[in-house]
């Protein structure tokens, strides 16, 4: 049981091949390129998705901060769909390993950071002290501001993580509650696999929730910095 | 900016010189959303219409009962999720294709306004360039009515001139007529007035006594003959 809970977190391999770089770049098939005017609706619904939520996040960064539009969309179309294609069976989401989510938030994070501290130094600095605050305080207020700004990768990183990795663990063992209930009792199996049911929609809905969240933060984050 | 380096042509297939065939618009019939309708077509004529549905129930019922597919948490999982996805295409499939469809009929509507209008704008510039050669057409009537009336005007003008012309001439030679008449008659009068004064100088005083005295005889016989006719 203990080993089964954990097993769909194992990274794939296929007789020591690792699939897991298939699996990563696989998404990118679902989203074909248009080639002409007007497209099949498949090409025509992503267009028509993609800026939806460009006009939406984009908004308000000035124009250094558009530069970065083409990361952040591709960021949340890459987490978005990796995240609902793991809700299929026996599927493995990339997502879940805490690795390739610092690998996606560190180095944003730090790009963001970067540029606010080259271009706009005085008021990066400045936003280690909140305006207002009474002159004691103010030493430990900077230290507690540097300990933010350094967790900002980590929570971006391990939020991510936690929240797919919560969501499949727990389809998994109320799944296998579904299980056992059946020989014992088939009501309390049906109301188990309504729960069950209304869990996959929560999920489905953290899947893209949790995509959004990534990308609205580092977005957040790039817009204090230019 | 290749450094000298020999390059080797990639593309060794003949270019296409066509635009692509155009892509089917719908695809293929499909039964349950995943099997083609050729694969029903391939076992018809050996084992009639059921005989994909019971090749489908018969081996989903041999992996279950050999438990080459276990039934697992994950199995609970998968019927929640397909069962959620099934609901949730077979309600809002065609409503969701409609809305893309519209979109692209936007993109469509578009453009065919931008062409209807750039046609019409067309149309309406040959309509006024009729219209305006027609104008140029009537034209010259306007300029015909000009042309008579300035000739009109020039000959009322001309005849105006003639007239005044032939009014100066005969005014000059009406002059010279009179002056002439006048010379004329002044020496008319002159050379009576001399003739008689001449005349008057001429007769003595003989002559005269003479000239009397045979007026009063020829006065004689006048009246003797005068007193003779009144009696016939």
């Amino acid at each position: 049981m203990n080993e089964n809970l954990f097993a769909s977190f194992i990274t794939p391999t296929l007789m020591g091949l690792p699939i897991i770089i298939l699996i990563i770049a696989f998404p990118n098939i679902l989203f074909p390129s248009p080639n002409r005017l007007i497209n099949n609706r498949l090409v025509s619904f992503q267009q028509w998705l993609i800026q939806l939520v460009l006009k939406q996040m984009m908004t308000m960064h000035n124009l250094k901060g558009r530069t970065w539009s083409l990361m952040l969309i591709s960021l949340i179309m890459f987490i978005g769909s990796t995240n609902l294609l793991g809700l299929l069976p026996h599927s493995f989401t990339p997502t879940t390993q805490l690795s390739m989510n610092l690998g996606m938030a560190i180095p944003l994070w730090a790009g963001a950071v970067i540029t606010g501290f080259r271009h706009k130094t005085k008021a990066s600095l400045a936003h280690f002290l909140p305006q207002g605050t009474p002159i004691p305080l103010i030493p430990m207020l900077v230290i507690i501001e540097t300990i933010s700004l350094f967790i900002q990768p980590m929570a971006l990183a391990v939020r991510l993580t936690a929240n797919i990795t919560a969501g499949h663990l727990l389809m998994h063992l109320i799944g296998g509650a579904t299980l056992v209930l059946t020989s014992i009792s088939t009501p309390t199996a049906m109301i188990t696999f309504i729960i069950l049911v209304l869990l996959t929609v929560l999920e489905f809905a953290v899947a893209l929730i949790q995509a959004y969240v990534f990308t609205l933060l580092v977005s957040l984050y790039l817009h204090d910095n230019t | 900016h290749h450094g000298g380096r020999a390059t080797r042509i990639f593309h060794t297939g003949q270019p296409r010189l066509a635009p692509l065939p155009p892509l089917p618009e719908y695809g293929g019939k499909v039964h349950l959303g995943l099997i083609p309708e050729e694969f029903f077509q391939f076992l018809y004529p050996k084992t009639g219409v059921t005989g994909p549905y019971m090749l489908g129930i018969g081996l989903i019922l041999y992996f279950l009962s050999k438990e080459l597919y276990v039934i697992t948490p994950e199995t609970f999982s998968t019927i929640s999720i397909v069962g959620l996805l099934v609901y949730v295409i077979k309600k809002y499939g065609t409503s969701i294709g409609e809305f893309i469809d519209n979109l692209n009929e936007q993109i469509i509507a578009q453009l065919e306004e931008v062409k209807k209008a750039s046609i019409k704008q067309i149309q309406d510039e040959i309509e006024l360039e009729k219209a305006q050669q027609a104008q140029v057409q009537k034209c010259h009537y306007l300029s015909d009515v000009q042309r008579n009336s300035i000739a009109m005007a020039l000959e009322v003008i001309y005849q105006e001139r003639l007239h005044k012309v032939y009014k100066e001439v005969k005014n000059h030679l009406d002059y010279h007529i009179s002056v002439q008449n006048m010379m004329h008659r002044k020496e008319q009068e002159h050379m009576i007035i001399w003739v008689e004064k001449h005349v008057v100088q001429s007769i003595s005083a003989q002559q005269e006594k003479e000239m009397i005295a045979k007026c009063i005889a020829d006065l004689q016989l006048l009246e003797k003959k005068a007193q003779a006719q009144p009696v016939m």
